[in-house]
């Protein structure tokens, strides 16, 4: 009770010193650069087939809310992991961010082109900015492509490069930086000749090939053996400092998270319920959520043991959100309001960096 | 007194014949003993063997494996006899819950008539006896009795992996394999299946081996781990001494692949991949990937020796310095 108490005076003062905290870390910062990525209050529905019967019988259309007011903001070189239980809409948000899924409302702006709203043919001129790495290297690449096919195939669909040996070259370049090297090796190999490693990191030349200013990756690693994940992030990480460019991935890994980005964003039932500096939100986590999540990260030293706190159950169904705060029902700290008042995205009372932000209504 | 280990597992090969007629020396000389009650990890990189050895103790290996050593449950020897003595332990004292096995159940007929199966067959229980345990299961792996008559699309990827696990305690075995367990699991899931496991040794004294790829899941749920490369193990003992006191450059290289959650250190992956087991290999199979390789490691493949307590290392870099200290 006594914790109850000093919590809320705590809020009070500092909301009497700096009553424009929350609004001020709202407020769009001014920047010389505009961000590669903006997005803003994205949602993607999913309707539920209802069947003939459903229909005739009058069943209410219902909808799967995968992604439901997401706001994001990467700029040039950033790395953003976007983590959370599957289910919670970060696959959909990069999905819906890349086109291939349909936004239902909201706005996404690649170096400032908005994209909701367009034509398969009309994002074509996106793709040379944005491109994306897939979680299954055995699945995106052809197995009967050649690795100069697959690599070189962007460069035929936007008409870059001349000639065959120009197109070549560029193919060449594209393998070396991806750390397939030296190039010729692989060039003319077919994908059952790779290993999980290299195919993945063909599927990086191919991406980089455009050299986009926008790297969407969904679990890139997940597949791979354990000593070859380190290789393939560190090239990530690499190309985005050398290259400028920004990379949005996608992980349940909490610790890749926090070794190779620069923010993490933690999503719960399609909202981003914390996000911050990626070592700040792992170190000071606010939201309950973000903490249960953290505890239950297995630790390679086994003399560092904490209790892991397991929520009940698994992701609820997106369909029927629960109403107030969507995580109250697993919270372990929630209180009678949070079953009535949806929390913002706002600063946290406890900390004072201002890009660290969280969705609850008791941190 | 020294208790006759639960399960014990002796120089244990296999090889498969290739279609052109030359062998994959797939497991190469794999030793381990367990107690009830003790969860022992088996970890390593695909293609080591660590799939391979526990196929090979349930005797599931195809018709073109050959295998070798011997396997032990209670002291007693189950390989020699071949399927004829293995069959009679296969699943009742030894069962295996397998990769993916989460994905296997058959959409079209409840969990509780599919966990009934094993029972009919290996004639433990059958009509509303077998019903009733089904039920009982369930409660033991955390899911409600009354959830044996609902189907498997009713059921979330975390409690198709716990009617798995009930699946194969169906015959009350001793002895329990489980191979990826978590893998393709939420780490909420992934936690909750591991605290499982760790309960069930304790409460019914199973002795479980869990394989697995992920050495902070092995240093979570296990007590000893075995590290295992190219079919061999390279270092053996528990998982306090792998994480703090390894004598294998591979046990240190693969933490050091590891990230951390609040680590600083940086990650870095191992350069290039296992040796082909389809050849022979002269010297340390690591060698070629191995930061601290001497001369001996070109031409000489280490043993297995003890380092510390029921803590055994096979690299030449630990008699170097034992002849030093000598």
């Amino acid at each position: 009770m006594n914790d109850v108490n000093e919590e809320l005076k705590v809020r009070e003062t500092t909301t009497q010193s700096d009553p424009g905290a929350a609004s001020i870390a709202e407020d769009v910062q001014v920047t010389p650069r505009p961000p590669v990525l903006e997005v803003k209050d994205l949602t993607t529905y999913y309707p539920i087939n209802r069947g003939l019967a459903g229909r005739l019988l009058g069943h209410e259309a219902k909808t799967v809310h995968a992604v439901d007011g997401v706001s994001l903001r990467v700029d040039a070189g950033e790395f953003v992991a976007l983590v959370g239980e599957s289910g919670c809409g970060k696959t959909s948000t990069v999905m819906t961010i890349l086109g291939a899924t349909k936004a239902t409302s909201g706005s996404v702006r690649v170096k400032g082109e908005e994209i909701v709203g367009r034509t398969p043919r009309e994002m074509l001129s996106v793709y040379r900015h944005l491109q994306m790495i897939y979680q299954d290297p055995y699945g995106s690449l052809d197995p009967r492509f050649r690795v100069s096919d697959t690599v070189e195939e962007p460069l035929l669909v936007h008409g870059v490069g001349a000639t065959k040996q120009e197109r070549r070259s560029l193919v060449l370049a594209a393998l070396e930086s991806a750390g397939l090297s030296p190039a010729d090796l692989y060039i003319d190999r077919f994908p059952h000749e790779l290993s999980g490693g290299q195919r993945q990191r063909v599927a990086i030349a191919t991406a980089l090939i455009l050299e986009p200013s926008l790297l969407l990756a969904d679990e890139p690693v997940s597949m791979l053996d354990v000593s070859v994940r380190a290789s393939v992030l560190n090239l990530l990480d690499e190309l985005r400092r050398t290259r400028d460019m920004a990379i949005v991935m996608v992980t349940h890994d909490l610790s890749t998270a926090g070794h190779f980005a620069d923010r993490i964003v933690v999503m719960y039932l399609g909202r981003i319920v914390e996000e911050g500096p990626a070592k700040e939100v792992l170190a000071n986590p606010q939201h309950p959520y973000t903490k249960a999540l953290i505890s239950v990260v297995p630790k390679p030293d086994p003399r560092d043991r904490s209790t892991p706190q397991t929520l009940s159950g698994e992701t609820p169904n997106p369909v029927d959100i629960p109403a107030g705060c969507r995580f109250h029902p697993r919270c372990p700290i929630a209180r009678e309001e949070c079953a009535k008042s949806d929390p913002r995205l706002r600063l946290s009372v406890k900390v004072r960096i201002e890009s660290h932000r969280v969705a609850c209504h008791l941190a | 007194m020294i208790s006759v280990p639960l399960f014990s597992v002796r120089d244990l090969h296999v090889w498969f014949e290739l279609p052109d007629g030359r062998e994959l020396h797939a497991v190469n000389g794999v030793s381990f003993d367990l107690h009830a009650g003790e969860v022992l990890g088996l970890v390593g990189e695909s293609g080591c063997g660590k799939t391979t050895t526990i196929l090979a103790t349930m005797g599931l290996l195809p018709s073109s494996a050959d295998v070798a050593g011997e396997i032990r449950i209670n002291g007693e020897e189950i390989l020699h006899g071949g399927e004829a003595s293995v069959r009679p332990h296969r699943w009742r004292d030894i069962a295996m819950v397998f990769q993916g096995a989460m994905n296997c159940f058959s959409p079209v007929r409840t969990v509780g008539s599919q966990i009934v199966e094993p029972m009919k067959l290996h004639g433990i229980a059958k009509g509303a006896e077998a019903r009733r345990r089904a039920g009982e299961l369930l409660e033991m792996v955390g899911i409600p009795a009354a959830s044996a008559d609902r189907f498997p699309h009713e059921f979330s990827g975390g409690m198709r992996q716990r009617a798995a696990i009930a699946m194969a305690l169906a015959c009350e075995p001793k002895i329990l394999l489980a191979d990826e367990p978590t893998t393709g699991l939420d780490v909420m899931v992934q936690a909750q299946i591991l605290e499982l496991l760790a309960s069930l040794a304790d409460t019914l004294g199973l002795a479980v081996v869990l394989v697995t790829h992920d050495l902070p899941v092995v240093a979570e749920a296990c007590s000893r781990a075995a590290v295992m490369y190219a079919g061999r193990i390279a270092e053996l003992g528990s998982v306090d001494d792998l994480y703090h006191d390894s004598h294998h450059p591979y046990t240190r290289l693969l933490f050091a692949a590891t990230p951390d959650l609040l680590g600083d250190d940086r990650v870095v992956s191992i350069p290039g991949s296992p040796p082909r087991l389809d050849r022979e290999i002269v010297g340390c199979p690591f060698r070629e990937r191995c930061d601290s390789a001497v001369a001996e490691c070109a031409t000489e493949e280490p043993a297995l020796h003890l380092v510390g307590s029921s803590h055994v290392a096979a690299c030449h870099l630990n008699d170097l310095i034992e002849n030093v200290r000598q």
